[in-house]
């Protein structure tokens, strides 16, 4: 008996036997695990070989290198880029506050930040811009300091907490005051990656109260403003964001009359933002489902007005149960602002598109493509895993 | 782009019996000619969204339930690389899929001389895929008839095996007894009939100087095919979640009893987990059908002539873009209503009983 279990704990402590015993128990269990495995194996190496092989030696990074400037800014004038950086600095430091105080930081999310921060510096072309960005770093290293320092000061806490939120909310029209005013850069000239970056930050800005109150509005007694919503609702989401945009951008101009036409970008943002709206209603709606019937009755009989019952009971709960509903919206949209390419704007990937028509990168697409799928990519897949982080310090879907 | 005149005097549907004056580039069994009427030129449209929403839905659930499945696999390789092929693919614009494929895989393939052929099986080239097809002769209508008969008589067998099976026990391979059955009578008439259906097999065809085409099969244009595979692949990646959220919801209860049983790995799935999973997989199911139907529309940036391409076309070539705006809508509202409607259908199927 004794013996045996001195046995075990050896055979425990031998890495490549449990590396063994790990392999037959969750990939050699069985003839047709087996099989499933030596096929996986295959595809795998396979996959693994062509992309290193495309990324070190076939692919010719060049035509990124020189482009940078198109995929990023698209035709956004340089000496106005000095707008950018405050907002960015103001992502980056609410983005530190904001970690510090719902996370205690894990050694691997130092590890992605840290490459992501590399990768970034790699690419900023001039020592300026470099150091620009450095010091939005140290501004957020700074902010996750702040945050854990209050870990145990509950009252700082909850005021940083409240400042960290009224920020959230302040960041997208301050970015867009600061890029527009004071003879800044009209939206015509917003371009590459931050054109659908601005366009994905006002879909969300005006679609998302813009949808809470058409959801509101749906979930009313009145017949007329439950229909007139019902209906706007339907009727967006009936087409394809392609088919609202192109209406936007070649149908309806012909209808209104010249003094009144905009620039074709604010229309494709104002049918941008309906369209959101229009699925963040029903998003909603699911939400306001969601709420016990015996909370609204129970703020009634304290007396509690209908728009407070609304505003601070039902609102506040039905969207907590939607919130990785909503995240999955906000990935969308950020994807669909690529439609613009096909309207003649130039965002990331009609600058890419541009960028390998140039005479001298023929053939390089397969290179800028891939490049403008792993940006937008990666802020998709980092928006999804922080809405998951979100939700477990929430607690949501956990009772 | 647009007349203003011409479009505010006319709001009405006229225009669409007259010709457009315009090609589009996919004939697959549309027979559109250039001359012919605008209705014929949108009817082409919805033929070509139809057919691509139609396979699309096919094939993106397919590849889906297996990438959910295979997500919860026991084995950790097939595990990981499912998630890989979710999580890369979910979080990238479809567009840039869309393009990618079409610019970097379909344009990049050789020309039709130099087609990657298998012995005159298909053709693989820049113009396309071309597959064999067959063509149907004179007696096809009694050859279907007995086709139906024997599709009869093969559910009837497998009606009284099952319930023979459920009333004796064991298993009478009821599926495997009507499957043979089917077979058997469908091969036999077919010589019985005289063969009616001559396989149509595509073939390299020199129509002038240096200018090779390939006649003959189904044709199955590059455009189709790029669009086809970015929809599949990516409408497969969000199916995959949900199928993997409906098995994840059921109590492992179910797995366990149903593995104390004795029953196998592939039965205790097929006959236990996603029955149950089916529940709760339809609706979030059905939204990403309709998520497909809108997104095929994206179709449009590569040139495959759907309903928006032809819609564009058409206000490009003589305005009514109201109207013809408002077709689009119907369109897409029809379509969506369908998909929903036989969803619900479906749904109501395999929902509990009472309660």
């Amino acid at each position: 008996m004794n013996v045996a279990n001195t046995q075990d704990t050896r055979i425990e402590r031998s890495t490549i036997d449990l590396a063994r015993r790990w392999a037959r128990a969750n990939l050699f269990n069985g003839v047709p695990n087996t099989v499933l495995t030596l096929v996986s194996v295959t595809l795998a190496v396979y996959l693994i070989y062509t992309l290193a092989r495309f990324v070190f030696v076939g692919a010719d990074w060049e035509v990124v290198d020189v482009n940078r400037r198109l995929i990023f800014l698209g035709r956004y004038p340089k000496e106005e880029q000095w707008r950018i950086w405050p907002p960015m600095w103001m992502v980056m430091a609410l983005g530190g506050l904001s970690y510090g105080m719902l996370s205690r930081g894990s050694l691997r999310d130092f590890a992605w930040l840290g490459a992501a921060v590399v990768f970034i510096l790699a690419f900023l072309a001039t020592t300026t811009n470099g150091m620009l960005f450095g010091g939005g770093v140290v501004l957020a290293i700074a902010a996750y300091g702040l945050g854990r320092l209050t870990i145990d000061r509950p009252l700082v806490r909850s005021k940083l907490r409240m400042v960290t939120i009224v920020g959230w909310f302040l960041v997208i029209p301050f970015a867009i005051i600061l890029i527009t005013g004071f003879g800044g850069v009209k939206p015509a000239l917003w371009g590459g990656l931050l054109l659908n970056v601005l366009l994905a930050a006002i879909g969300i800005a005006v679609g998302l109260p813009l949808g809470i109150l058409l959801a509101l509005s749906r979930a009313t007694s009145l017949p007329v403003l439950k229909g007139f919503s019902t209906a706007i609702i339907e009727i967006t989401r009936g087409g394809p964001l392609i088919a609202w945009l192109f209406i936007a951008r070649f149908v309806l101009p012909a209808f209104i009359p010249d003094a009144f036409q905009t620039d074709p970008i604010v229309n494709s943002m104002i049918v941008v933002s309906l369209f959101t709206g229009a699925y963040v209603a029903e998003i909603v709606r699911g939400g306001l489902q969601a709420v016990d019937k015996g909370q609204v009755e129970a703020a009634d009989a304290l007396g509690l007005g209908t728009f407070n019952v609304t505003v601070f009971i039902v609102l506040p709960q039905a969207i907590r149960a939607v919130i990785p509903a909503l995240v999955s919206q906000m990935i969308a949209l950020w994807k669909d602002t690529t439609l613009f390419a096909f309207l003649g704007f130039t965002d990331a990937l009609s600058g890419g598109q541009a960028a390998y028509n140039q005479a001298a990168f023929k053939g390089s697409q397969i290179e800028v493509l891939v490049f403008v799928a792993l940006l937008f990519w990666a802020v998709a897949f980092g928006m999804s895993r922080l809405s998951q982080r979100f939700e477990r310090v929430l607690g949501i879907g956990v009772r | 782009m647009v007349d203003k005149a011409r479009d505010l005097d006319d709001l009405g549907f006229d225009f669409l019996s007259g010709s457009g004056d315009f090609p589009l580039s996919t004939q697959w069994l549309t027979n559109y000619e250039s001359n012919d009427t605008l209705l014929g030129a949108y009817g082409a449209g919805i033929f070509n969204t139809v057919r691509l929403v139609v396979i699309g839905i096919v094939l993106a659930t397919v590849l889906g339930v297996l990438a959910g499945i295979a997500r919860l696999s026991s084995n950790w390789l097939v595990a990981k690389l499912a998630t890989l092929y979710v999580e890369t693919i979910r979080n990238t614009p479809l567009l840039i899929q869309i393009v990618i494929w079409y610019t970097v895989v379909f344009l990049q393939l050789p020309r039709v001389e130099n087609a990657i052929e298998y012995s005159g099986l298909f053709y693989l080239s820049v113009k396309g895929l071309a597959l064999p097809s067959l063509t149907i002769d004179g007696s096809f209508g009694i050859w279907v008839f007995f086709l139906v008969l024997g599709a009869v008589a093969a559910f009837a067998l497998q009606w009284w095996l099952h319930r023979n099976e459920e009333q004796e026990g064991g298993s009478k391979h009821a599926v495997a007894w009507a499957f043979l059955v089917f077979t058997v009578v469908a091969v036999v008439t077919y010589f019985l009939t005289g063969t009616p259906l001559e396989p149509d097999t595509p073939h390299v065809v020199i129509t002038g100087a240096n200018i090779y085409n390939v006649k003959g099969g189904i044709q199955v244009e590059p455009e189709f095919a790029a669009v086809l595979l970015g929809l599949v692949i990516y409408t497969g990646a969000f199916i995959a979640e949900i199928v993997r959220g409906g098995i994840q919801a059921l109590p492992k209860g179910q797995t366990e009893a149903a593995a104390a049983l004795g029953l196998s790995g592939y039965q205790r799935l097929t006959l236990i987990i996603l029955p149950q999973a089916l529940r709760i997989i339809i609706p979030p199911l059905t939204n990403q059908f309709l998520n497909l139907t809108k997104n095929s529309s994206l179709a449009v940036v590569i040139g495959y002539p759907e309903i928006i391409f032809v819609g564009n076309t058409m206000i490009n070539k003589i305005g009514h873009a109201a109207p013809v705006y408002l077709m689009i809508f119907g369109t897409y509202l029809l379509l969506s209503l369908v998909i929903s409607l036989s969803m619900n259908f479906f749904n109501r199927s395999v929902q509990l009983a009472g309660r």
